[in-house]
């Protein structure tokens, strides 16, 4: 299967666009399941992936959207809310460098929700035509570093303690890679490194912290013949640079009203970096009509035309409540969109 | 250089255990509480926040600062109270049902208590219900709602309706912020002011009183 740069430039030069809205949770309501099922049954979530790839079939769909997938298999505490991701939940006490030790004798490929992503992924690889690329979550290492020593402590730890940080860094880094070798192994064409608390950081910190890291992963996709994405929310206009120095075949980023400027940073990574993006996901998309979607799409697309090396995509995951008419509008829109240049 | 003005460049370094040794030097030297919060904490907490907002520092450097000031404010306090120096105002704060992250949240109430503010923070996972009532308990100013989550950013406006339908809305200041959020949308649920980051909320909240 071709690689997402040489897909994206293929469908430009037929003066059209890949479309990919990072789609997980409205797939709930079409195929009538909840959050908490689907998360913990990999044939529930296979079903809910299904259904969203039968009713809007997507050039690339993810699996569920979950930050919490390695934190719980490394075993911190997590909650399942019926119809809200999994979430891990803040620490009680303060974290200890020996935990590591004890983190380190965990094997991810024993978890038994971790290997429910996994067998998702297996069964989209399996099931779905070959024309859609199958996509996996990993959390990024300082986002998951996070999770472990909470997230505050860790803004704390990176002014202060910066070497002991690095440290666990390196050890989230171990745990991601464990999870991205069992992905590719499912048949993942795209790994995508949810890197959210990325954002709170200035360049030198997010290099020594996470796209430093980040690097290994790149490698083990690669030598899978796959791609790695990274997605930062917010506004990483900061962080570009250090972001596509990593090595990432793409970049998903957040959307314009939290300043992210898709075409100036057209003009400044490598071409053969693809920029996915950058729809509001909580504003239109959710609670305009599909005319509104529609024309904020073209919009989106049109500013777009200079540059072959772009996805249409949404800035972050569409939450469960969106209309499933909007999302619609939205496939609809990128599909009949010509390019003019 | 002053005691004071040593307290502000300890502050914008985020050097805790030095603001809290200088601030008991300050008050050893007769230095009135307000007088170290006017001219050393407050000074200090605005340029960290200028140079946040200029993009020359980032969160974790803005937090080593909002706690080195917290820990000093705290020693103050019961000199502030002694002297009958009254809060410029009381927010209650907190992040929305069903959002356990509180960073954001955390760094705002630590900002608003250095701009001289009385902050209740209510924690996280708040339910509309709860901040009605903490709202009729504590009679705050202003009220302080975050979300982090795409998916649980409707819970602020679910929050500012709960106020409206039970006629209390006319009664508070709502506030809001978080990384999903924009101007556009807080003014869209009805919100009274959206501040992108944690240095603006002060400035947002002075803003908001004055009205």
């Amino acid at each position: 299967m071709k690689r997402l740069i040489d897909l994206a430039i293929s469908f430009y030069s037929e003066n059209r666009r890949l479309v990919a809205p990072l789609l997980g949770f409205p797939g709930i309501k079409l195929a009538g399941s909840s959050i908490k099922l689907a998360q913990q049954n990999h044939k529930e979530h296979f079903k809910v992936i299904g259904s969203l790839v039968d009713k809007f079939k997507p050039d690339i769909q993810f699996v569920l959207m979950d930050l919490s997938v390695e934190a719980n298999a490394l075993g911190l505490n997590t909650i399942f809310p019926p119809n809200e991701s999994a979430t891990v939940l803040k620490k009680d006490k303060e974290f200890n460098m020996d935990s590591l030790d004890s983190f380190r004798k965990i094997s991810f490929d024993g978890d038994s929700r971790l290997l429910g992503y996994v067998k998702t992924v297996e069964l989209m690889k399996l099931k779905f035509s070959s024309s859609v690329k199958v996509g996996a979550y990993v959390t990024g290492p300082y986002t998951l570093a996070g999770l472990i020593i909470g997230a505050e402590e860790a803004g704390l730890m990176a002014a202060r303690e910066p070497d002991r940080l690095e440290q666990i860094c390196i050890f989230t880094t171990r745990c991601i890679t464990e999870y991205t070798r069992l992905l590719l192994s499912a048949g993942a064409d795209a790994v995508c490194l949810l890197e959210p608390s990325g954002v709170m950081l200035g360049p030198s910190h997010f290099e020594k912290f996470s796209s430093a890291n980040v690097k290994k992963i790149v490698e083990i996709c690669h030598q899978a013949d796959s791609d790695c994405i990274y997605h930062v929310c917010g506004n990483s206009m900061h962080l570009i640079e250090k972001m596509a120095e990593s090595g990432v075949d793409g970049l998903s980023l957040d959307s314009k009203d939290t300043g992210v400027d898709l075409p100036a940073i057209a003009k400044k990574i490598p071409k053969n970096i693809v920029m996915i993006g950058n729809m509001n996901p909580t504003k239109t998309i959710v609670y305009g009509s599909p005319e509104e979607v529609k024309e904020e799409v073209k919009t989106l697309l049109a500013s777009m035309d200079d540059f072959p090396n772009f996805i249409l995509s949404t800035g972050c995951d569409l939450p469960l409540e969106t209309p499933l008419d909007n999302i619609s509008a939205f496939m609809e829109t990128g599909r009949n969109y010509t390019i003019s240049i | 250089m002053s005691v004071l003005e040593q307290i502000k460049e300890n502050v914008i370094a985020g050097n805790e255990s030095n603001v809290v040794e200088l601030t008991q030097k300050a008050l050893d030297e007769d230095i009135g509480p307000e007088e170290i919060l006017n001219d050393g904490f407050i000074p200090g907490m605005e340029i960290v926040g200028s140079k946040f907002q200029a993009n020359e520092i980032y969160v974790p450097e803005m937090l080593i600062s909002a706690k080195a000031m917290k820990a000093g404010v705290k020693l103050l306090e019961p000199f502030l109270t002694e002297a009958g120096i009254e809060p410029i105002g009381k927010v209650v704060i907190g992040t929305v049902k069903g959002d356990l992250h509180d960073i954001g949240k955390n760094l705002v109430a630590m900002m608003l208590e250095g701009g001289g503010f009385e902050v209740i923070d209510v924690g996280v996972d708040v339910s509309p219900e709860k901040f009605m009532d903490l709202v009729k308990e504590k009679n705050p100013d202003i009220l302080g709602l975050s979300a982090l989550l795409t998916t649980t950013m409707g819970e602020i406006k679910n929050v500012i309706d709960a106020f409206k339908e039970n006629s209390l809305r006319n009664d508070i200041k709502i506030m809001v912020g978080g990384a999903p959020l924009t101007e556009d949308y807080a003014k869209e649920i009805g919100a009274d002011g959206y501040s992108p980051d944690a240095a603006s909320a002060v400035d947002l909240a002075k803003k908001l009183l004055g009205e």
